[in-house]
């Protein structure tokens, strides 16, 4: 509190006053080349890595992605790798599978990310008002799921969900609710359930800490100025931590594309309506090792990543639009 | 997680294959050091590695490696093929790093094959071998002319049921399929949470193999086309018959080997199990506690005659990069076709396979110990059903993407998502377009 009053800048944000012009020139006359050689050696490792993890891979997967395997007579005399065009595409386009796989992500999403959102800043606001003591405790109560690796959640959950194993099924039963967490229509809030409970109280952390760095003079003032509990979260701390909530729903998204561990869990060992290709991730997965056809997998790998990267654009785009046009009306007012 | 551990535990002995390969082709480099000369008979042994799952191979392998001085057998377990096993052994042809024997089951072994994931090992076989075999199985493993594997069992159906509650509920051993569902009502009857078997929806291969006893035929090679047909009137009888068996509550909905399953079969919910040989040992190893409870029957049937289809079974084969491939059928053959070699497998108590090798049945007979199933000759019901498995089935060469397509559909027929018939229709469907997208001649 203190040393946001007596800074007023960002701590690390270099000190204003009559030193800092005499601070500067010395690097800036520094010689081009020595900054460059310098930045060019710090920055070398992430390039190094950056094309072995990132383009290498990427550049790999269009590449296999414009062959297919041909074979002749009855197809047993082997394979013969052919140039094949944009044929993988129009193959995996044309599946239902893949195309049923979007439309799962979309009710996915559609159902994830406002409960997602909606109740890590609940949990958020909630803490953040909370005594002390209550605070520690459930700030690592909330969070110790995300500490258990996915596919161990997905395990555990998949033991929670199966009849006449599970206590909670049991205990629905016999409170008059039977609900099938493996039908069609079950899957769906099944997966959602296991990816809340994972990562609900992940994201609350992050939510809690931007409420932590809210200047807390702005919300005396609302308390002064007679704003009640209610009125301080939604009109003051919510719009004040608006950059997270943006940032977690653009992880949010793109995590939702990538959605695979706890489906393919479900699909494995259940005979749960979870299909091998329930998701465009499964889609490549299943058509890679159950397949064995590389081409249509890393084809269906890139368009998936050309929607995630569409979507993350747009994202971005929306909310910095809007930041700056607020940003506008500020400096008019 | 079991995939990642072995791959682990797997890169050194890789190396160590390597060198040792490396080692024996120098050894004979002057003189026709090709994969046909006779194994370790340089003096030097011969390291093989071999991947498997099926139930007493570990024993078999350790008492092959104790009578055996010119190859020695590493065996490395790998998961059941359809829960990872087959897609580890293809990324492993695919990366250049596959063991020298792999096991592959009948359904899948043209997929292998058509992969071009697998050697001819025809002139290794030779034909004095093929002859010990049920022709049935060397059929299934000759594909376009050529031997891709050495067969190990055959699988002839049965149906496994608690005599015990059989005799409790006072309901007759089915023989016919309308006969079991007569006895699927009365088991309900007499006990409401209780029922004669299950659907599968996660193993197409058991109703593939109810399909192929009632007479169907989904793949058929006429010159080089392949004829599909997956919903031909036999297979149509089947899936109608399950499905009013499901729609009328008289089998359960649950997947194979799954713990619910399990559960279920513990607690005397499920007192019957529509399968095969193999499945003889693996009831044994789950539940021992049930010991002198269980007995065997033939599998009902459409008209009463004797007809069984074949549910899985094992096949041993050399992938493609393996540059010891005579001492993989050497071992091989010594798992299929020697006395020794059967009853390593039996005695461990875990195996009830069902010898391809006619001549080896007698053996594993003795050596399986009966007394779970009261001391019934089992291996007489499982002789009587391999003679009888319908000899017109072939499997095609996409049963990766058939299989899966009707897994994924199968789970869905619960809640009336869909049916057993669309599923059918579905991997049909699938299957066809994939054939079409390899380049090869399809009707269907």
């Amino acid at each position: 509190m203190t040393t946001t009053k007596t800074a007023g800048t960002r701590p690390g944000a270099p000190a204003p006053g009559p030193d800092a012009p005499l601070a500067t020139p010395p690097a800036r006359t520094r010689p081009r080349s020595r900054t460059g050689g310098a930045a060019a050696l710090l920055l070398t490792p992430f390039f190094v890595l950056f094309v072995l993890v990132m383009v290498v891979p990427i550049g790999y997967a269009v590449w296999l992605s414009l062959f297919s395997e041909k074979q002749s007579g009855l197809g047993f005399g082997g394979t013969e790798t052919v140039f094949s065009g944009l044929g993988n595409y129009t193959a995996a386009l044309g599946d239902p599978a893949f195309r049923e796989g979007f439309v799962v992500l979309l009710g996915y999403c559609a159902l994830y990310i406002p409960l997602m959102i909606g109740g890590a800043l609940a949990l958020a606001l909630l803490l953040d008002s909370a005594l002390a003591r209550a605070r520690r405790f459930f700030q690592l109560a909330l969070f110790l799921p995300h500490a258990v690796p996915g596919i161990i959640a997905a395990l555990i959950w998949v033991y929670l969900y199966t009849p006449q194993l599970s206590p909670v099924v049991e205990a629905m039963e016999a409170g008059g609710i039977g609900f099938d967490f493996f039908s069609p229509s079950g899957a769906l809030p099944s997966v959602v359930n296991i990816a809340l409970w994972e990562w609900l109280g992940y994201n609350m952390v992050i939510f809690y800490a931007a409420l932590q760095a809210v200047d807390r003079s702005v919300l005396e003032a609302a308390t002064v100025d007679g704003a009640g509990a209610w009125r301080t979260a939604f009109s003051i701390k919510v719009p004040l931590i608006r950059a997270s909530v943006v940032m977690v729903a653009l992880f949010t998204v793109i995590g939702s594309l990538q959605l695979f561990t706890e489906p393919l869990i479900l699909n494995k060992g259940t005979g749960s309506a979870v299909t091998s290709t329930w998701t465009p991730n499964m889609y490549a997965y299943t058509a890679a090792f159950e397949r064995n056809d590389y081409g249509l997998a890393a084809a269906a790998s890139v368009l998936l990543a050309l929607t995630a990267a569409l979507l993350s654009f747009v994202v971005t785009k929306l909310s910095g639009g809007r930041k700056q046009k607020k940003a506008e009306k500020g400096a008019t007012a | 997680m079991s995939r990642s551990w072995s791959s682990w535990k797997r890169t050194p002995f890789v190396a160590v294959g390597a060198v040792t390969a490396l080692a024996v082709l120098t050894a004979c480099g002057g003189g026709g050091g090709d994969a046909t000369a006779a194994p370790g008979a340089d003096g030097k042994p011969v390291d093989l590695t071999f991947w498997g799952w099926a139930k007493g191979t570990k024993e078999v392998v350790d008492a092959f490696n104790a009578s055996h001085q010119n190859i020695k057998v590493k065996f490395e377990e790998i998961p059941s093929g359809n829960a990872g096993g087959y897609a580890k052994i293809s990324n492993a042809v695919k990366a250049g790093n596959a063991p020298d024997l792999v096991s592959i089951e009948y359904p899948m072994l043209p997929e292998f094959v058509s992969q071009g994931s697998v050697q001819d090992i025809g002139a290794l076989l030779g034909d004095d071998v093929k002859k010990k075999f049920l022709p049935q199985a060397v059929e299934l493993t000759t594909l376009g002319g050529k031997n891709w594997a050495v067969p190990f069992d055959a699988a002839p159906q049965a149906f496994y049921y608690r005599k015990d509650l059989f005799t409790k509920y006072g309901v007759e051993v089915p023989k016919t399929w309308d006969e079991f569902r007569a006895a699927a009502q009365k088991v309900k009857k007499a006990d409401a949470k209780a029922r004669i078997g299950t659907f599968f929806p996660d193993d197409p291969t058991t109703f593939q193999a109810m399909a192929w006893q009632a007479g169907a035929q989904w793949f058929k090679a006429e010159g080089d086309t392949w004829k599909v047909n997956t919903t031909d009137p036999a297979t149509t009888k089947v899936s109608a018959y399950w499905q009013k068996l499901l729609d009328d509550d008289l089998v359960r909905n649950n997947a194979s080997f799954s713990p619910e399953w399990t559960n279920s079969l513990k607690s005397g919910g499920t007192i019957g199990y529509v399968g095969a040989a193999w499945g003889a040992g693996v009831l044994k190893g789950t539940l021992p506690e049930q010991s002198g409870k269980w007995a065997v029957a033939p599998m009902p049937t459409w008209d009463g005659k004797a007809a069984s289809g074949m549910l899985g079974g094992s096949t041993f084969a050399v992938p493609k990069n393996s540059k010891k491939a005579a001492a993989a059928v050497e071992f091989a053959k010594w798992m299929t076709t020697t006395e020794a070699g059967i009853k390593a497998r039996i005695a461990s108590g875990t195996s009830s396979a069902f010898p391809a090798a006619a001549e080896l049945r007698p053996v594993a007979k003795k050596a399986f110990d009966a007394a779970y199933y009261g001391g019934q000759d089992i291996y007489q019901v499982f002789e009587d059903a391999g003679t009888s498995i319908n000899p017109n089935w072939a499997w095609g060469p996409s049963t990766g993407t058939t299989n899966s397509v009707i897994k994924d559909q199968f789970g869905k027929v619960t809640n009336g998502g869909t049916t057993i018939a669309d599923a059918v229709k579905a991997g049909h469907d699938a299957t066809v377009a994939e054939l079409k997208k390899r380049g090869l001649k399809v009707e269907g």
